[in-house]
């Protein structure tokens, strides 16, 4: 196994990468800051532990945010790079079977992750000296599950990089695929505590994918959204085991792929809807919202051709698939609103308001940085950026259109999901102050991050750094601040849990809609200021970099 | 302005990148209708020039002008009255060839129906048409260069810039390259083009340009860059079998021709020298070689190519900079001498001078 050159690649890779050696040491300060916040100082001992235990669970919250973030990222990219530059070709036409092709690139991914958790030791070596916690029942099976939850995540990024064509987008695949694992198989079960049912006992084994109830078990704050029941038991093995099963199958899944297929797929040349017959126009026209295989019109004198032109050559959210998302959107919005018309006595209005909010926000946070986070990287990463100078367009201009192709893909989505909110108000009138009031948080959620995404952007000459970069941020805010909400009864007190959701629009929108645990704060208006400025100040930084870098060099 | 006028006109054009200097002090002159090729190794300045008169890059000092208009100044007339094709293609994913032509059209501000003419015509002209519906990343890369030369035209450029547009074309692609910038000089264009195949550019430039390490080492029509370098001629002399090729030599050199300059190539059967002398003494050694029984059956003079004096300005600056180098090296050790010398209190001075 050690004679694998591939996992020499990849070792003296990350050994010379001065990013990598960067990322340490923000992991190792970061983990430490955690710990500093909540280090006593009034030399007082605190012999039931409590205290101690409050450091743990700070240092393992963050420290899990870090894994959960940076462990996609080597994986992610590692096969999807090695095809684009070439040199997957010779790795498979070498000596080397694709098993040990792929041990060699699992073993990379999960060296880098050792690495990550071995700088995190002086925070817990830190937090073990305080007392108040066990190796065995606290330090051990927080790392173990830390360590499962990278696999998990380290084979998954492989198998996505084994299925995308381009860095960007093999990390905006998986870091869904992560949150989906992480956060939203925890969901059905928050929303189905306390009814009986098949459908109940499949959420509660749902959570066995997520590390999250693990960590919660482990750092003592009882299982996610926790509404006064009794924790599950075993949560941890029940990880483990699950977390060892989907690794094995997601690495079955990419062995199955790493093959001369991979190399062998033609693209197409480009065959037109209209050169073909009556019957397959006919055909077409019925399948497709809008068909990306006709001819289009040439860009009228009305339109911002910047614009026109990121909607047609877009790699994610393409004008038909923009199309078919805003129909799957409707049709999710009309089945919520079904739903809260039948179900309205049982659930209550507020949860199905929760439920809506909760999936526009993740629709919104998942889906804008996809799109906007290249708009001036990809084409500064493909050479178009030059052209685009030598052209009489001017900076606005080029800005205006990149920003309005994006503004207009969001604002059609935002539209397909409000007929939920109408059948809400339709019931429950008073509720109408209150869904403007959220309508104003998903719109203000949307004009920040695609003022991040893109402010971000023209900052990196890589689409893959500027996306992993615009989702670090936004999961930092809204993540972060999350995990700092579930700590709101210890060891965080009101006043850090109000501030720190001050910064998290998704918070902001789940107290107006007095969602369980957000209602007690008042995050409105200054949530709306925070976030407002903010953009203004993005737009302001957006503007003068594109400026910047549209002037002869 | 006149067409009698020249398009092109670089004064004293310098660029710095902190200490190193990419360009330094670059004047040239191109009129209407005419090819300028740019030549040089990579990193020579060639790109960096370009990209001052396209308005991409901005000089640490000198001037640039396009018909008149100030490069830095007017960078917005510069882009109407320009086509720039850069070294790389500059795709967009999932846009076919016409949609491609369609956007850079609409932000050159070409009107909807007089745009649908001009990219039929600029395909037509490039020989592209075919190509209308394909996508554009997956062209193969001489195809890629037609649609980058139709864009560069969509327009009506006054001036074309290409650097390289024959890089990694194969031969059949290049010809066909080669024609077609013939004829967009023929239909009044001024084109500077950038490249590494010298033949190529040979066959098609009015005007060479050859720069080294920033600096313009030659400039003027090819006849006047070769003559220039070569004051030695290459004489070939073409035996009807490589049997006595060694013979051959040795009877050069007895008459006089410096065993460096000789290269005998046996696979060939061709034996090539270099030689200063006048036709009188050249007939003289071919009387030499018959009487001594050498299978001549041609001897002639090789025309120098742009290769060659391309070569001969390099390594001449490459000697220049070697000799700086060499001259600048004792003059550091003597000084870092004196100075450790100075330094030391306990040196007598008869030590110090030694």
């Amino acid at each position: 196994m050690l004679s694998n050159p591939i996992i020499h690649k990849e070792f003296i890779g990350l050994m010379r990468s001065v990013r990598f050696h960067g990322m340490l040491a923000a992991v190792a300060f970061v983990t430490i800051v955690l710990v500093m916040i909540r280090w006593p100082s009034d030399g007082l001992i605190d012999r039931s532990g409590d205290r101690a235990r409050e450091v743990f669970a700070i240092f393992a919250f963050g420290l899990t945010a870090l894994v959960t973030l940076l462990s996609p990222v080597t994986p992610a990219t590692s096969i999807v790079m090695e095809k684009r530059k070439g040199t997957l070709a010779l790795l498979l036409n070498s000596n080397l079977s694709p098993v040990a092709i792929y041990l060699g690139k699992l073993a990379g991914s999960l060296v880098a992750i050792l690495f990550l958790l071995l700088v995190s030791t002086p925070a817990v070596t830190a937090c073990y000296a305080m007392g108040g916690i066990s190796f065995t029942s606290h330090v051990l099976p927080f790392y173990l599950v830390l360590t499962a939850a990278s696999l998990q995540y380290a084979t998954l990024g492989l198998l996505v990089s084994t299925l995308t064509a381009t860095t960007d987008s093999a990390l905006r695949v998986t870091f869904g695929c992560v949150l989906g694992l992480s956060v939203l198989v925890l969901a059905p079960n928050y929303f189905l505590q306390g009814i009986e049912g098949p459908l109940s006992s499949l959420a509660i084994q749902l959570q066995a994918l997520s590390p999250m109830p693990s960590i919660m078990e482990i750092v003592g704050t009882g299982s996610i959204g926790n509404q006064g029941l009794v924790t599950e038991s075993g949560v941890i093995i029940k990880f483990l085991v699950a977390a060892a099963l989907t690794s094995v199958v997601l690495a079955a899944a990419t062995l199955r792929r790493l093959n001369w297929r991979l190399l062998d797929q033609s693209r197409s040349q480009g065959i037109i809807t209209d050169d073909q017959t009556l019957g397959v126009r006919t055909a077409r026209r019925l399948f497709f919202l809008v068909d990306p295989q006709r001819r289009k019109a040439s860009i009228g004198f009305f339109l911002n051709p910047v614009m026109v032109k990121e909607f047609r050559c877009r790699q994610f959210g393409r004008f038909h698939w923009l199309m078919r998302l805003i129909a799957g959107c409707v049709v999710v919005s009309l089945g919520l609103a079904c739903v809260t018309t039948m179900g309205s006595e049982e659930w209550g209005v507020e949860t199905i308001g929760t439920i809506i909010v909760i999936l526009q926000m993740a629709l919104i946070l998942l889906f804008t940085p996809g799109i906007s986070a290249g708009l001036i990287s990809s084409e500064r990463e493909s050479g178009g950026w030059d052209l685009l100078r030598t052209t009489p367009l001017s900076t606005g201009s080029i800005l205006r259109g990149k920003l309005m192709s994006v503004f207009w893909t969001l604002l059609l989505i935002l539209c397909a999901t409000l007929p939920g909110y109408w059948v809400m108000i339709w019931i429950k009138p008073v509720l109408e102050d209150q869904i403007r009031q959220v309508i104003v948080c998903l719109v203000l959620t949307s004009v920040f991050t695609i003022l991040l995404s893109a402010t971000v952007s023209s900052f990196f000459t890589r689409t893959a750094a500027a996306t992993v970069t615009t989702y670090s941020i936004l999961l930092a805010m809204y993540a972060g601040t999350i995990l700092i909400w579930l700590g709101r009864d210890a060891p965080f007190g009101y006043s850090i849990v109000n501030t720190a959701l001050t910064v998290n629009t998704l918070a902001a929108a789940l107290s107006i809609i007095e969602t369980p645990g957000f209602s007690e704060y008042g995050l409105i208006p200054a949530n709306w200021w925070f976030t407002g400025v903010v953009s203004g100040i993005f737009l302001c930084v957006l503007t003068a970099r594109t400026w910047q870098l549209t002037r002869p060099m | 302005m006149s067409d009698a006028d020249p398009v092109l006109v670089t004064e004293n054009l310098t660029k710095k990148y902190g200490e190193f200097t990419a360009l330094d002090n670059l004047s040239i002159t191109v009129n209407r209708g005419q090819i300028l090729g740019f030549i040089g190794h990579n990193g020579a300045g060639k790109t960096t020039a370009i990209r001052i008169l396209v308005g991409l890059a901005r000089p640490t000092s000198g001037r640039a002008t396009i018909t008149g208009v100030d490069c830095l100044r007017d960078s917005r007339k510069i882009k109407k009255l320009v086509g720039y094709m850069p070294d790389r293609f500059g795709s967009y994913e999932n846009m076919r060839v016409r949609e491609y032509l369609d956007f850079f059209g609409a932000a050159f501000g070409i009107h909807r129906k007089q745009r649908r003419t001009r990219i039929d015509e600029v395909l037509e002209l490039t020989s592209a048409a075919w190509m209308q519906d394909r996508y554009v990343e997956t062209l193969s890369h001489g195809m890629q260069q037609r649609v980058g030369i139709a864009r560069t035209l969509l327009h009506d450029p006054e001036v074309l810039i290409l650097d390289e547009p024959a890089n990694g074309l194969d031969p059949e692609a290049r010809l066909e390259m080669r024609s077609l910038l013939l004829k967009l000089a023929s239909l009044g264009k001024t084109l500077i083009v950038t490249s590494h195949i010298l033949p190529e550019l040979s066959r098609i430039c009015d005007q060479v340009a050859i720069l080294h390490r920033g600096q313009l080492k030659a400039f003027g029509s090819l006849q006047e860059v070769t003559r220039q370098f070569h004051q030695n001629r290459m004489i070939e002399i073409q035996l009807s079998s490589a049997e006595k090729i060694d013979e051959t030599v040795e009877v050069l050199a007895a008459s006089g021709a410096d065993r460096e300059s000789v290269f005998p190539s046996s696979t060939e059967a061709i034996v090539r020298f270099r030689s200063d002398r006048s036709e009188d003494e050249l007939g003289s050694v071919l009387a030499a070689l018959v009487s001594a029984g050498m299978p001549v059956t041609q001897f002639r003079e090789v025309a120098s190519d742009l290769e060659e004096a391309f070569l001969s300005v390099t390594r001449s600056g490459d000697a220049e900079a070697d000799a700086a180098a060499e001259a600048a090296e004792p003059k550091k050790l003597d000084g870092e001498l004196a100075s450790t010398a100075g330094s030391d209190s306990s040196a007598s001075p008869n030590e110090a001078r030694d």
